[in-house]
């Protein structure tokens, strides 16, 4: 069993890399990991309201060191334009009076009532710091979250099944059916190499994008959560490439993944707008496992149960497609 | 013609295919629709206060600039406030002042927000006499469709290179490339056979699309078909490229998904930051770029930059299509 298991392991593994999909893959890694440290670092920053004072009196003497005083209010409107952010404070007239381009109502009053107490401002105790991520060490785990599951859910799915509508136009699983070998081999084998690399892509990903000490923190319950979603996208690609008769309808598949089944899971994940549906969208559950791996955040035991029961699910299903599959072949 | 017809007939009885096309203009559905969805909680403040432990008043002043939520313990409240996806300020109080708590992996305009809402509250009673005057600028969530809805008829343009490659790699896998190799056909009539089918339904997946996103007066839509027109041209042409040069199915959709990867990030990108000068005219030549510029120019009534667009785009499939011919010579022409 071992032999079999060794000789067909070896011989998925040659076949993925004359697919070329380890080179894809390692290409993929430094695409992703040139737009972590030099895109997305650099755009995922938010500067505090900047604030520009026009007071030709001086009559603000008091006033904090991060206002700006600008000569005129036309130099106030231009700097405006350019940062509708920003909050102008005009003194010309005595009272000072405040000027900003309109945004939610909540947000205004505070730009406002921001904005006037630095023309007197008081010391006051610091924030307490309750968490241990700086912003750009949350920035580099949310992103590094979001490609790799992006990566694992949809092309660890249109992966498999193209190594498997490959082997069934080669006539493998016709080959299969005869060898006398465990049939579930050839599923487990091909699980095992899709396993595998999915978990060196994590750990290179990890590393590359959070950072040598932060990244070997979080691996280990990372590659669990890598492993479960690994796991759950190698066999319904499975199930749906032994159910499904053309490659080219899994493009589309792709592209539902990427649109419609990614976009609200990220949203609701990473943002403060939440839908009420997400709870019963299967990807969001998964996602939120992952993203809990990376902040270190404990995972329900529920969830535990949850996907590998799912697991165990799909790999009977796959099972029974598959021995129907060698049945009609043989 | 005939070839055409059989090439239609392919298409139509693949339903997936169908629905490949229709998957843009589901998106675009899906956008209009997108006003539903309330965004306006992205910037805003968030507050995290103990139950019972601030005054009422408290309360009311701090929901002046955000939504309260009160939580029953303080490790609840702590949990709350280290949630990455959240950017909650927590608040308890200190005698008569206020004292804040962030997770610390918040953007600075928040951490800023935390640092001086004590201040803030000291002076609560000189809020809200000061005279404010406000102006008027576009909805965020409007500038933010504004790029969303281009990039979607981007996308739908790309169907058809999407067709057309996976269309010319499923015949090699399948064998039928071997029987175009014998048929009566020349290169140019196989290769205006293959694009035309691309084409035809990127064409009008972007049309009905554009229709759903854009209401344009008659000029400007004369504009806006010769862009779509152009522009799923140049995608359909592109799908021959990687038909012809993907070895297999899976080669092939690397391929794709790098080229749709361009198609999109390119303008994107040159649409946030702001590209000019050299590497402007650098970005012209992925053929999205002017499409997109187009668009945009379009829906912002620059009739101007959405003809030099038109030209940029007209250049791009005299180009692709030259280039093809060019290198089509593997295909030996029969009459």
């Amino acid at each position: 069993m071992g032999k079999g298991f060794c000789a067909l392991f070896k011989k998925d593994c040659r076949m993925l890399a004359s697919g070329k999909f380890f080179l894809m893959a390692i290409g993929f890694l430094a695409l992703y990991t040139a737009y972590v440290n030099l895109g997305y670092i650099r755009f995922m920053q938010m500067e505090p309201y900047h604030v520009y004072l026009y007071d030709p009196a001086e009559t603000q003497a008091s006033k904090s060191s991060l206002v700006q005083t600008v000569p005129s209010m036309e130099v106030m409107d231009t700097a405006l334009l350019a940062d509708a952010n920003g909050v102008g404070l005009d003194a010309s007239a005595g009272e000072v009076r405040v000027v900003l381009y309109k945004g939610a109502e909540h947000i205004d009053r505070h730009r406002a009532d921001y904005a006037l107490s630095l023309l007197e401002p008081s010391v006051s105790l610091p924030p307490e710091v309750l968490g241990t991520n700086t912003p750009e060490q949350k920035a580099r785990k949310e992103i590094t979250c979001e490609l790799l599951f992006f990566e694992l859910a949809a092309v660890g799915f249109l992966g498999i099944a193209a190594v498997l509508f490959k082997e069934k136009g080669m006539g493998v699983i016709r080959v299969h059916a005869i060898l006398p070998l465990q049939k579930d081999l050839f599923l487990l084998s091909k699980l095992a190499v899709f396993l595998l690399s999915d978990l060196v892509f994590a750990v290179l990903l990890t590393l590359l994008n959070t950072g040598l000490a932060e990244g070997a923190v979080v691996l280990p319950a990372v590659l669990i959560q890598t492993a479960i979603l690994s796991l759950l996208m190698a066999l319904a690609g499975l199930f749906c490439a032994l159910l499904l008769k053309d490659f080219r309808q899994f493009t589309l598949a792709y592209l539902v993944i990427a649109i419609f089944a990614a976009t609200p899971v990220f949203l609701s994940a990473n943002t403060s707008v939440k839908f009420d549906w997400i709870h019963y969208h299967p990807f969001y559950h998964v996602y939120m496992g992952l993203k809990n791996a990376y902040f270190g955040t404990a995972i329900s035991p529920v969830y535990y149960a949850g996907a590998v029961g799912t697991i165990v699910l799909l790999f009977l299903a796959v099972r029974f497609a598959f021995h129907r599959e060698t049945g009609k072949e043989g | 013609m005939r070839g055409l017809k059989y090439q239609m007939k392919s298409v139509l009885r693949d339903k997936f295919y169908l629905m490949t096309f229709l998957l843009p203009i589901l998106v675009a559905v899906a956008l209009n629709f997108m006003g539903s969805i309330d965004m306006s909680s992205l910037g805003e403040l968030h507050f995290g206060v103990l139950e019972n432990e601030l005054s009422p008043q408290t309360v009311t002043w701090l929901e002046r600039y955000g939504p309260v939520t009160a939580y029953g313990t303080r490790e609840e409240l702590t949990a709350a406030i280290n949630e990455p996806s959240t950017n909650v300020i927590g608040v308890r109080a200190d005698g008569d002042s206020l004292k804040t708590a962030v997770s610390g992996d918040e953007l600075d305009i928040f951490r800023q927000a935390a640092a001086t809402l004590p201040a803030l509250y000291e002076r609560r009673e000189a809020a809200g006499q000061a005279k404010i005057q406000t102006l008027e600028r576009p909805d965020i969530m409007e500038s933010l469709q504004g790029i969303f809805i281009p990039a979607v008829l981007i996308v739908a343009m790309f169907m058809g290179c999407t067709f057309n490659a996976m269309n010319i790699i499923s015949e090699k896998e399948d064998g039928v490339a071997f029987v175009n190799e014998i048929l009566p056909m020349t290169s140019s009539q196989y290769i205006l056979q293959k694009v035309v089918v691309g084409f035809l339904f990127g064409s009008l997946s972007s049309v009905v699309t554009a229709c759903i996103c854009f209401r344009l007066s008659l000029q400007n839509l004369w504009l806006m078909l010769a862009l779509i027109v152009l522009s799923s041209f140049v995608a359909a042409l592109i799908g021959l490229f990687i038909g012809k040069f993907s070895e297999g199915l899976m080669i092939g959709v690397v391929y794709i998904k790098i080229v749709m990867l361009v198609f999109i990030a390119v303008p994107i990108l040159c649409a946030l930051i702001g590209v000019s000068g050299p590497l402007a005219v650098v970005c012209n030549i992925v053929p999205s770029q002017p499409a997109f510029e187009g668009i945009m120019a379009l829906s912002a009534g620059s009739i101007g930059t959405a003809m030099k667009d038109t030209g940029i785009l007209a250049i791009h499939c005299i180009a692709w299509f030259a280039l093809y011919v060019l290198i089509a010579d593997g295909r030996p022409a029969r009459e």
